[in-house]
């Protein structure tokens, strides 16, 4: 159930279905699995068996002497080091030297079908040294531990220390002061599209061809060229229907460029499918994150001081892991107001597969080691968890003591919203043994305002063309990968036109075509690209309104728009319908192309200290959310019996849409908290199937009250700000506040299986028992 | 992608005894039924049989006849068909639950009767694929020397995790063996042997044709622990029988899954007969099972977990048991 947002006339508003989504639950929509491949090569890697070795041998040619396969490559075909971060690029497509982690690269085939390139597989030899091998950050920073990186100390990617305001001070004048650790496993995107990328390379033109599933197109588009040493010119990238993201593919993946060293050396095309487990060793999803949090309250909730300590096991190579680091620590600010943070986080390098970006990039962990905290407190203190969400409320507009701007701000409106709609006040402490209500908040960026490769140019473009037969295309690189991003886009663009939404045509993602984009992560496409839409619009608005006003022959000020017919303001006289200000507008100039960008002024991109870009945003959005559970204490399984949840998205452009990506956040929350973590055995993964990978399935799946809450944002396009991502982070807390509540035990890992459900138990029974005995000695 | 299944020939017999003909004629065979197992672990490369012998034209085995003096169900009866039989959700609450609780619906309408009760052993080190075994040197199950969840033992510990054997047992069911020796019925619990590597005692061409299900059962329920409601595996399952007169018990019976690599009927429940099942009997029920499960390493739960919810399950199911037939009061 949604309580509709409601438009500037209170009437509530519906959304529309997404603009792909008929061809997508038809199954007419083409995935990249589905492209036409009958004549491509098929593409195989083989992986590292051990977790950390020195590469003796690698023998390919038994592989390349077997009919059938047309390329085998191995680290030497390719020299050039790939990454997302430009200044943290230590990762090879295939491996050179040395292997890191199970799984990892070695080389790779192409041959006629998968028999064939199986069997050149089987024929490759591989001879190895083995290295120690740490699968946890205290073995990997334990002294003497051999480094995975040369150049990175104590098996260090990053250290930040940050410390905004007097700690010292705020914990001196708290009434109590808390602390607690907490451990959350790691987890991963589990999209159903497995990954897949069809690479074709014309060796006459060298010129190559892309597609593939991913949500940066123009990350990849870059990263060819750098390891193909090709100009980027040469490359023309695609991105097909995509099948989900969820940052998994933010980053450019080793597979991609593979299927594209293959092509060339193939001379021709080559289609690479990964299997479920090949999907669980690329990664690139949550790290496994320890958490030791200390926090200042006075008694009546107000929060004096936060000292956060994040420890992330970031596995092999960097990726991301700088800016998850940072993000982990900068978005302790921006929910509420705190005069004083220090923050230690060390991202640190393990014998796994890589981690990476998720939704809810790094804030998630944090965010929910801070909620449990600041429950666990509040009961001490005899507060309402409520109260004390609402004693540390910012006002908004502000900035953050980390420099972030807050320029609207409707968490209070969500707080009343799912205290209300859950019954929360009359139900609170008067439910029976077993059951349980618990809250938490959480927020979100509309954005990186600073982009990791700063060239200078607009944050977003959109093109738009109007033609003789009276349609709207907009081109954008935007990469809708199920979130509905071309629908807002054609949204966006219908209403600023005051069109009819079925006149707008929107092509995204090819290079060819749409103009770059910085794609789809940090959920920025929103707020950038939709300003950037709107933007076009008003300029095409205007060449409308100038060619109605020579054909009605009165000044374009006069001239006035209703939906698609245009008059002189005054009435009375003569209404030009769309077509004729269509065929006016192109009278001497032919098809009309605009433009429109979208740029975040300087201001919003962050502070001066080191790493004080990660964060930055144009708006915050912001949730709270109730969730009520059963536990079942004799198998300790959790029931989640419902979820209300409030989010602020500035404004809904879509309500439908929005909806949708609530539920969608919550559900991957409920995700990490119940039931997902990835488990390795001596760095193999356990976990690399879907059974094995335990995403939640309807059955567990709670009924999601959905409450959207409009804050009408002074930058965001028609107010807007995103909706996706933050309202992730406050279900794992709000559950597990939710369990505390039921069965008086406070449980400090994610996920809360029945397994560590059931430890908890017993040690809350047995610590029971020994202060009776105690008791009664004394 | 899936990987690519190895390459088989594929056979389609009629009847039973051609069945058990091909079988014998090629040492390299396998039965295939539903598939929901066989197929998985094709692609992983575990096994590479030459021929694959498909049940699904032979009649005989998807009969089921609901009789006066029981109930039999063909080996090829899917889990669907026979959660859906009023007869068994009405009398054999057990198997109809434990039916019920098997993996998704769409597996339910593939997977068979016969297949869930020859379900191969499971373990977290055998249930992956090539590349992941062969980079951990296999095990003791296939291919390998040592047992990785116990690698000072003897022998494999991969655990059964078929839901339907402990809720048929529970009602002395008997199972219809065809081999080259002829026919056979034999007590379903004697088709298991406490060996994950060779948990059947089955010679290699012989195969499930039936199930026989006593008439007259007591009441009785399955559970099931696992992490989520559906799809996963019994971490620990459990199937009670009991009835119970003036207060006392009269008949229990207690079956589990998912604990060892068989399944097995509770040894010791006679004990509980002729008296009431109050609080302390519950607790000695309780610790019984704890007794004689031998959860090991071979799930990411916790093999504590396994063992301690085994007990827990059994004692909810015979204590709601015990209430609902009026004798508590």
């Amino acid at each position: 159930m949604t309580r509709a947002a409601t438009a500037g006339t209170g009437a509530p508003r519906r959304g529309v279905p997404l603009i792909d989504g008929v061809a997508k639950v038809t199954g007419r929509a083409t995935y990249t699995a589905d492209l036409d491949h009958a004549d491509a090569l098929v593409g195989r890697i083989f992986r590292s068996p051990v977790s950390h070795g020195e590469i003796i041998q690698l023998d390919v040619a038994s592989a390349r002497a077997l009919d059938g396969v047309f390329a085998v490559l191995t680290g030497e075909d390719c020299p050039h080091t790939y990454g997302v971060l430009p200044v943290a690029m230590n990762e090879f497509p295939l491996a050179r030297g040395r292997v890191r982690y199970r799984g990892e690269p070695v080389a790779a085939v192409a041959a006629v079908d998968a028999a064939t390139a199986q069997r050149a597989l089987d024929l490759i030899e591989f001879e190895v040294r083995e290295l120690p091998a740490y699968y946890t950050s205290t073995e990997a920073r334990a002294a003497g531990a051999m480094l995975l990186h040369d150049n990175k100390p104590g098996n260090l990617e990053r250290e930040v220390h940050h410390a905004f305001g007097d700690v010292t001070a705020g914990f001196a004048r708290a009434d109590l002061v808390r602390e607690g650790c907490i451990s959350c496993a790691e987890v991963n995107h589990a999209q159903i599209e497995p990954h897949a990328a069809l690479a074709e390379y014309e060796p006459l033109t060298q010129r190559l061809t892309m597609q593939s599933v991913t949500q940066v197109a123009y990350y990849l588009h870059l990263m060819l060229a750098r390891c193909l040493d090709i100009d980027a010119s040469r490359i023309r990238v695609i991105k097909p229907f995509v099948g989900g993201g969820f940052g998994a593919r933010v980053e450019v993946l080793n597979f991609e460029i593979i299927t594209a060293l293959l092509a060339r050396a193939a001379a021709g095309k080559v289609m690479m499918q990964l299997t479920r487990e090949e999907n669980f060793l690329t990664h690139r999803a949550r790290p496994q994150t320890d958490i030791r949090l200390k926090l200042g309250m006075c008694r009546d909730g107000r929060i004096t001081a936060c000292e956060c300590e994040v420890t992330q096991r970031g596995g092999a190579y960097a990726g991301y892991g700088i800016v998850t680091i940072l993000y982990a620590g900068a978005l302790l600010q921006g929910i509420y107001d705190i005069p004083a943070i220090k923050y230690d986080g060390y991202r640190v390098y393990a014998n796994l597969p890589p981690c990476g970006a998720m939704r809810g990039h790094g804030a998630v962990d944090t965010r929910h080691a801070f909620e449990c905290l600041l429950d666990r407190m509040a009961r001490e203190l005899g507060l309402d968890p409520f109260v004390v969400r609402r004693a540390n409320l910012l006002q908004a507009p502000t900035r953050t003591m980390n420099d972030l701007m807050v320029n609207s701000y409707g968490l209070p409106e969500c707080l009343d919203a799912v205290e209300q709609a859950s019954g929360w006040r009359e139900r609170i402490g008067k439910l029976p043994p077993g059951k349980g209500l618990g809250m938490a908040c959480s927020h979100y960026v509309s954005g990186a305002a600073k982009p990791i490769h700063w060239t200078g140019e607009p944050h977003a473009a959109v093109n738009l063309k109007l033609d003789f037969d009276g349609s709207i295309t907009a081109f954008t690189g935007a990469a809708d990968i199920g979130q509905g991003s071309s629908t807002m886009v054609a949204i966006t663009v219908a209403e600023t036109l005051g069109v009819a939404l079925e006149r707008v045509r929107v092509v995204a993602g090819d290079s060819a075509i749409t103009p770059k984009d910085n794609g789809a992560y940090s959920s920025r496409i929103t707020f950038m690209v939709g300003n950037a839409a709107i933007d076009a619009a008003k300029n095409l608005r205007k060449i409308l309104i100038e060619a109605a006003a020579r054909k009605l022959e009165a000044a374009p000020e006069d001239i006035e728009c209703i939906g698609e017919t245009f008059r002189v303001g005054s009435g009375g006289q003569a209404v030009l319908p769309f077509a004729d200000v269509v065929q006016a507008a192109l009278v001497d100039v032919g098809a009309i192309a605009v433009k429109g960008t979208f740029t975040c002024p300087p201001e919003a991109q962050g502070g001066r200290h080191r790493g004080g870009a990660v964060g930055s945003t144009m708006g915050f959005s912001y949730a709270a959310q109730v969730v009520e559970v059963s536990v079942e204490e004799a198998t300790g399984a959790i029931t989640v019996d419902k979820v209300w949840t409030a989010l602020d998205c500035g404004h809904a452009i879509n309500p439908l849409a929005v909806e949708g990506q609530i539920q969608g956040a919550v559900w991957m929350g409920l995700g990490q908290a119940l039931s997902e973590e990835t488990r390795y055995l001596d760095g193999l993964p356990a976990h690399a199937s879907l059974l094995e990978y335990r995403v939640p399935t309807i059955v567990e799946s709670p009924p999601i009250e959905v409450h959207i809450v409009e804050s009408h944002d002074p930058h965001g396009p028609f107010g807007a700000k995103e909706a996706s991502e933050g309202a992730l982070a406050g279900f794992a807390p709000a559950l597990v506040n939710a369990v505390s509540h039921a069965i008086g035990v406070d449980l400090d890992e994610l996920p809360v299986t029945p397994d560590r459900v059931m430890e908890a138990l017993v040690e809350h029974r047995r610590r029971a028992r020994l202060g009776a005995l105690r008791k009664v000695a004394s | 992608m899936t990987s690519p299944a190895p390459d088989f020939r594929l056979a389609q017999p009629r009847d039973v005894q051609a069945a058990v003909t091909l079988c014998s004629a090629q040492p390299s065979s396998r039965f295939l039924a539903g598939g929901t197992d066989l197929v998985v672990n094709l692609r992983h490369g575990i096994e590479k049989p030459a021929l694959l012998i498909d049940l699904s034209a032979i009649e005989e085995l998807r009969q089921l006849a609901v009789l006066e003096r029981g109930i039999t169900i063909g080996a090829c009866t899917t889990i669907a068909a026979l959660s859906d039989t009023a007869a068994i959700r009405h009398r054999y609450r057990a198997v109809a639950v434990a039916a019920a609780a098997i993996a998704g619906p769409g597996t339910r309408n593939l997977a068979t009767v016969g297949g869930n009760l020859c379900l191969d052993t499971r373990c977290i080190y055998f249930n992956q694929s090539e590349w992941w075994r062969r980079s951990n040197g296999f095990c003791l199950k296939h291919r390998g020397e040592i047992c990785h969840v116990a690698p000072q033992g003897q022998r494999c510990h991969a655990a059964f995790s078929g839901d339907l054997a402990p809720a048929l047992m529970i009602f002395d069911a008997e199972v219809e063996i065809a081999g080259n020796a002829g026919r056979r019925w034999i007590p379903l619990a004697d088709l298991y042997a406490e060996d994950g590597a060779a948990h059947l005692a089955l010679s290699a061409e012989e195969m499930v044709v039936a199930v026989r299900l006593p008439p007259d059962p007591p009441p009785s329920n399955y559970a099931k622990a696992r992490v989520r409601g559906a799809v996963d595996f019994p971490l620990a399952g459990v199937a009670v029988a009991l009835a119970a007169e003036s207060g006392q018990v009269v008949t229990l019976r207690v079956g589990l899954t998912g604990t060892n690599s068989r399944p097995f009927l509770l040894k010791g429940t006679e004990a509980f007969i002729g008296r009431p099942l109050d609080e302390a009997a519950l607790q000695r029920l309780e610790r019984l099972v704890q007794k004689q499960v031998r959860p090991m390493r071979t799930t990411l739960a916790s093999a504590h977990y396994r063992r301690l919810a085994a007990a827990a399950l059994a004692r909810r199911l015979a204590g709601d048991l015990f209430s609902q037939s009026g004798a508590a009061s």
